[in-house]
């Protein structure tokens, strides 16, 4: 089992290293440079100054020995200049890399913590009144485009009904009331967009596990444990669901990975101050130390996490074994 | 039935979207929303219009354009001018230069109460022209040559421009930072690269009252979400009514409408709706009597054509022409536009003292699909039977791009289609994300046909960075200039050249109506219309006045009232 | 198939034995298709679903026809007549008439004369000769201008008189910000966006299950150079990729020129679908692999290859259909979620290019005048969910059918 993960974390590290130059060099795939863009928008840079800037920012050098600076300034802790914003990256992005940690950790709990139950509850009783409405419901959510569901909250929830701020990630220009009162505004930010994600979510858990769960209980050893007079409830927790976990643990571990990279759509509608945004605007602008910064983040999460989900199938089914 | 039905989902929505009004703002606090990015607020590096709004509250320049379109000095006593003795033209080795004597105005101070001096403009000039910097157009700041200090006043200097052109005064972007502050950054910095934009007080300690000249200070920014001003109490002209204003960044134009009506802003900026969005807005407020005004001012955005002359259908004056007269401008602006916007006829704004539409001086083109059929006829493309003109069984067919996901040119780019359909030209839309627009297929000139988008310039401006055979962008010149149509002609060129160094007002004038006059015979371009500056704002504010240029309304801050 | 077979002779064998009910019961037994279907049937919802769908792929199959029926043009505008609300009659624009004025004239010499020359002498228009039909046809209401010129009592206008009668265009549900008809362009929309969904869906399944069952059964080395692959792939900015793709020219490249497959109107349709096959496989792969890899060790694995089973025999024939019920659950949803992701494509302005109508785009265009034109955004964001809900009905229906170990209902 150890040899098993440190291998995995060594070939994690390397795909995580070639990642990071397939981003860079996509990067500069992209037509058009920093400095082409700078022209295009300003009518008076001459020849001169295209040439001392592409000097300047570096970009007269062939793209691996570009790469091999940014590694190196990298490893010595320094995260570069964001271009766009014209401040240092971890400034900028240290603050939205928090806000959406919370969102996605927000709406991700709230979802498994609805949808679990409700996937379980519609899988005992296939083609109850409970399961259909529990379908209807879950297929609803993964239905709605979210940028649509988005706008819709905020028409119902802040317009119609003005309960809850349209935008924003918290009151601005507040007097600082304390670490509850702090805590209180910034949750009343969250609710909408939080609810626009889960929505969809819970759709899609619920719906896992509900097919999951269906598998697991057609199994013989359940109709065995049954049969052995086992509590119903035993059954489903301790044999029926840990046999649904594996699927679960997929599709848990992909959300996961997205944990940073954040809901574009969503945080650009409710002007939510996350890094979705902000990553696409610098993958946009060309602003390469923004843009591959979030690359490296979102690339570690998504390849850490199916680490973590392998890891976990061969906790969650004895039979799956690593050599 | 259906018709039941759809009236009944009609009321419903309609049900839903009759929606209170948020409170009438105070003089307590204004939000403004706006729908564009901003950047750190380093007056000599920034380049995005948000952050120019912005800084015109906080910070202001020598002189300053009325929204009338007159220079008048801002910072300065009076703008320096041949007649008065205060510039002068003095040849230095057999070049003509010119020396100007500025004055500051004797009040003007800081945030923190230092003066401003002229040592502060030599600061900036210095840090703007260093090779670890990386301002984008160091013209403007290389154009003065040098800065003597007087003696005697620190607030007096004479400024030493290089060429001896008549705009010299116009040193709009020529902004000071506080020496004080930020010499000792760049004194520290300055041997890294890009060492000072990195450790700048305007990143560090953006909230420093000192970095700030205006009628406010910044006292709260965070990038991507809101930027709060608060008055400057050093400020040396009127004292601003309003105790404080956030802008507020609300990056999706389509719940900006929702955060205004709920409350969360107060006012939509000039950077904020979409036309089609201000007009539906604009006949909605009238009709439930809503608090809110809508601004339409007429700009010096100018849309256009750019048409590649290299393509061998686009060499022919012939089909240039057929494209300008086969088109009905007039209609589309009444109609996508409600007359709102106004028809361009060539690169001159209305609002220019240089504007012209006179036909005995320029070339105009009144929509005649006749015309552009007899013109087709006469370079060869004939109708065919399935509707499009063919030369030697070659179709008349262009291709056209503009920026994806820009709702207005993509309506005004299918209405157009539409029209060159009728007159049997072939165009297909090929569109593409602005950054690999202007990026690369516009700044390579990787474009075939036709290519719709905008110039924004100021009154009085010398076109030659579009129309001159020397800004056609190549590898030579590292894809520099912005010619993207290669259109060159000798006269224009040589006009370009006498403008610059014409002092005199009309025959300034002159020089750029010949210009116009090759520019609308030879059609290097189809000019569209000059786009509209938007904004809304409450019923109650008062001394609001939008310029249609880059001085935004911000440059009048301090008067704006809500009471 | 053939195992029913031989128990339907055994039966008849000592069919003596049975009673009349057993009988009944036991001659029903069916082929398995057969089987499926009565299944299916009973899932009231996925039967609902499939026919929404058929109708939705009826649409769009159909589209041309639909154009020629009602006779309204996807791409015609009328700027004077925008944001209409539906059930309402529109005129078309003055150039319109224009043009078929000038078409009449054009085609017809002779007849239009008459017409002019009659028209000026009854009085009816006060102009010139030369543009006395185009003053009618401008002044006048369709229907009087029809009177005028059934009044006129000229043979050959009929031409004439059908292109008038075009005029007036009844727009069902409404006009767009061109003024074109809502209606059809959200038939031609359905067509876009069904093909999308449905091309992509299938396409990143069949990928998805051909990687995750070879790397699940093979292990090893294998599967860990599919899995990082996949992984890479999955981990990979979209966005980027999506920048660069609408930077490529299709059509710059020879074979595909040459092949015919790219024309410009369907150029971004195609980019659309190879882009949202890139990003869509992975996770169809890492489903069928860890269900492949739980399998792997059963006994019924282990029992066919104790009977000499090859690699593909085992896999086609034994893991495969363990893994269609979570395939087709991934396939049914795909479709969706490629519809909705074309959405969002085009709500960052990378999604199908004007003036091509698809689902996506035309919700897009009409978010941000949701106040205005409600009725804009309300009609393709209902298509949208209410065909990505009846594929995932349909799925749900399938499985349950397809499935031997499923419950009757």
């Amino acid at each position: 089992m150890t040899t098993f993960i440190t291998r995995r974390i060594l070939q994690t590290l390397a795909v995580i290293v070639i990642l990071s130059y397939v981003c860079y060099y996509l990067m500069s795939l992209m037509p058009g440079d920093p400095v082409d863009m700078m022209v295009a928008s300003n009518p008076k840079i001459t020849a001169e100054d295209v040439q001392r800037l592409k000097a300047l920012y570096g970009l007269d050098q062939p793209v691996y020995k570009r790469f091999g600076n940014w590694v190196g300034s990298i490893s010595q802790g320094d995260l570069g200049y964001s271009r766009t914003y014209r401040v240092p990256v971890q400034e900028l992005m240290g603050p939205r890399l928090w806000n959406t940690f919370i969102l996605s950790i927000a709406s991700l709990t709230l979802s498994l913590l609805i949808a679990i139950p409700l996937g379980v509850i519609s899988a005992l009783k296939p083609g109850s009144r409970t399961d259909y409405v529990v379908n209807l419901f879950s297929f609803a959510g993964i239905s709605i485009p979210s940028f649509w569901l988005a706008i819709v909250l905020i028409i119902i929830f802040a317009v119609k009904i003005p309960l809850l701020p349209a935008g924003g990630t918290q009151t601005i220009g507040g007097e600082p009331l304390g670490f509850w009162a702090d805590l209180a505004d910034r949750s009343v930010y969250l609710v909408l967009p939080v609810l626009s994600l889960s929505i969809q979510q819970i759709g899609r858990f619920s719906r896992f596990t509900r097919s999951a769960m269906l598998e697991a209980m057609r199994n013989d050893f359940i109709r065995t444990a049954r049969a052995k007079g086992l509590s119903r409830s035993r059954v489903i927790w301790k044999h029926a669901f840990r046999n649904a976990l594996i699927p679960l643990i997929t599709i848990l571990a992909l959300s996961f990975s997205g944990l940073f990279s954040g809901a574009i759509l969503t945080e650009t509608v409710f002007a939510y101050q996350g890094v979705g945004k902000l990553v696409y605007d610098s993958i946009i602008q060309n602003d390469y130390n923004v843009a591959m910064i979030s690359f490296v983040i979102s690339v570690s999460m998504v390849l850490l996490m199916n680490l973590v989900a392998d890891i976990a199938y061969g906790f969650a089914d004895p039979r799956i074994s690593y050599q | 039935m259906l018709n039941r039905i759809a009236k009944g989902l009609m009321l419903v929505t309609g049900v839903a979207l009759a929606l209170p009004v948020a409170a009438a703002p105070t003089n307590a606090e204004l939000k403004i929303g706006i729908s564009q990015e901003f950047e750190t607020m380093n007056p000599l590096i920034m380049t995005m219009s948000a952050s120019a709004y912005m800084y015109r509250m906080v910070g202001r320049s020598l002189v300053n354009l009325t929204p009338e379109g007159k220079w008048v000095p801002q910072l300065a006593k009076e703008i320096p001018s041949l007649e008065k003795g205060t510039a002068k033209i003095i040849d230095e080795g057999g070049k003509k230069k010119i020396t100007a004597v500025w004055e500051i105005v004797e009040s003007a101070k800081w945030g923190d109460g230092k003066p401003v001096i002229c040592e502060d403009f030599i600061t900036s000039r210095m840090i703007a022209t260093s090779p670890t910097v990386s301002v984008g157009e160091k013209e403007q700041w290389t154009q003065v040559e040098k800065i003597e200090i007087d003696p005697k006043n620190p607030k007096k200097c004479t400024f030493k421009y290089e060429k001896a052109k008549w705009d010299f005064y116009q040193l709009a972007q020529f902004f000071p930072v506080p020496t004080h502050l930020e010499k000792p950054i760049f004194d520290k910095y300055n041997k890294q690269k890009e060492g000072y934009e990195k450790n700048s007080n305007y990143v560090r300690a953006a909230t420093n009252p000192g970095l700030y000249n205006g009628p406010y200070v910044i006292s709260e920014v965070k990038l991507g979400s809101h930027v709060s001003f608060s008055p400057n109490p050093y400020f040396y002209g009127k004292k601003p009514n309003i105790q404080k204003i956030i802008v507020k960044l609300i990056p999706n134009t389509g719940t900006m409408e929702a955060n205004l009506r709920s409350g969360t802003i107060d006012m939509i900026s000039t950077l904020g709706l979409d036309f089609d969005q201000a007009l539906a807005f604009d006949k909605k407020a009238k009709a439930e009597k809503l608090a809110y005004d809508v601004h339409f001012v007429p700009s010096v955005t100018y849309e256009h054509i750019d048409l590649k002359l290299d393509n061998p259908v686009l060499k022919d004056v012939r089909v240039r022409k057929a494209l300008v007269y086969s088109i009905n401008r007039e209609d589309l602006v009444k109609a996508l536009f409600e007359g709102k916007q106004q028809v361009a006829i060539h690169n001159v704004s209305p609002k220019d003292p240089w504007y012209t539409a006179d036909p005995g001086m320029i070339t105009l083109y009144r929509y005649s699909k006749r015309e552009a059929g007899k013109l087709l006829d006469e370079a060869g493309w004939k109708m065919g039977a399935d509707g499009y003109r063919a030369k030697d069984g070659k179709r008349l067919s262009l291709n056209f791009q503009t920026t994806a996901g820009n709702k207005t040119r993509e309506l005004v780019q299918v209405y157009l289609q539409n029209q060159w359909k009728q007159a049997g030209i072939e165009v297909l839309v090929k569109n593409e994300p602005a950054r690999v627009f202007f990026g690369d297929t516009m700044s390579k000139r990787k474009f075939e046909g036709l290519a719709l988008f905008a110039w924004v310039s100021s009154p009085e401006n010398s076109p030659r960075s579009t129309v001159s055979g020397k800004a056609i962008p190549t590898a030579a010149n590292g894809w520099s200039g912005q010619n993207f149509h290669g259109w060159s002609n000798p006269q224009v060129e040589k006009n370009l050249d006498a403008l610059d160094l014409e002092f005199d007002a009309k025959k300034r004038a002159a020089l750029v109506h010949q210009i116009l006059k090759a520019y609308t015979d030879e059609v290097p371009v189809v000019p569209l219309y000059y786009r509209s500056d938007i904004s809304v704002t409450p019923k109650s504010l008062k001394n609001y006045k939008m310029s249609g240029h880059q001085f935004y309304e911000t440059n009048n801050v301090e008067d704006w009232n809500l009471n | 198939m053939s195992s029913n077979e031989i128990v339907m002779t055994n039966i008849e064998l000592d069919e003596n034995s049975l009673s009349a009910k057993d009988r009944a019961e036991i001659e029903k037994a069916q082929p398995m298709w057969k089987m499926v279907l009565t299944q299916f049937m009973d899932h009231k919802l996925a039967v609902a679903g499939a026919v929404i769908i058929a109708i939705f792929m009826f649409i769009s199959i159909f589209a041309n026809q639909i154009q020629s029926i009602t006779g309204i043009d996807p791409d015609a505008q009328n700027v004077s007549n925008r944001y209409l609300s539906p059930w309402t009659t529109a005129l078309a624009g003055p150039d319109v008439r224009e043009t078929a004025v000038e078409r009449f004239i054009m085609n017809n010499p002779e007849a239009s004369d008459k017409v002019q020359k009659a028209l000026i002498e009854k009085g009816l228009v006060a102009v010139a000769e030369a543009d006395a039909i185009y003053e009618l046809v401008a002044t006048k209401e369709p229907a009087a201008v029809l009177a005028d010129l059934k009044s006129l009592d000229i043979p050959d206008t009929k031409n004439l008189i059908t292109s008038v009668k075009d005029f007036e265009t009844f727009h069902f549900l409404g006009t767009d910000e061109l003024g074109r008809d809502v209606f059809i362009r959200l038939v031609y929309g359905t067509r876009v966006s069904m093909g999308v969904g449905v091309l992509v869906a299938i396409a990143s399944a069949l990928i998805g299950l051909l990687i995750g069952s070879i790397a699940g059964f093979y292990g090893g080395w294998i599967d860990t150079v599919l899995m990082r692959i996949t992984d890479a792939l999955l981990s990979l900015p979209t966005i980027p990729v999506l920048i660069v793709m609408a930077a490529v020219d299709l059509s710059k490249f020879e074979w595909i020129r040459e092949s015919k497959l790219i024309t410009p109107s369907n150029e971004s349709i195609i980019k659309m679908v190879i882009i949202l096959c890139i990003f869509s496989w992975m996770t169809v792969a890492r489903l069928v692999r860890g269900s492949i890899l739980s399998i792997r060790e059963r006994e019924f694995v282990l029992a066919a290859r104790t009977l000499g089973a090859g690699d593909g025999t085992i896999i086609v024939r034994h893991m495969f259909p363990n893994v269609i019920a979570p395939m087709l659950v991934s396939i049914t949803l795909g479709v969706g979620e490629s519809i909705l992701f074309e959405a969002a494509l085009s709500f960052l302005g990378l999604g199908i290019q004007p003036p091509t109508p698809s689902w996506g785009n035309m919700l897009n265009n009409a978010q941000e005048l949701i106040y205005q034109a409600p009725f804009l955004a309300i009609l393709p964001g209902i298509l949208i969910l209410l065909t990505t809900i009846s594929f995932n009905y349909l799925g749900d229906g399938l499985q349950d059918a397809i499935d031997p170990k499923a419950i009757r209902r």
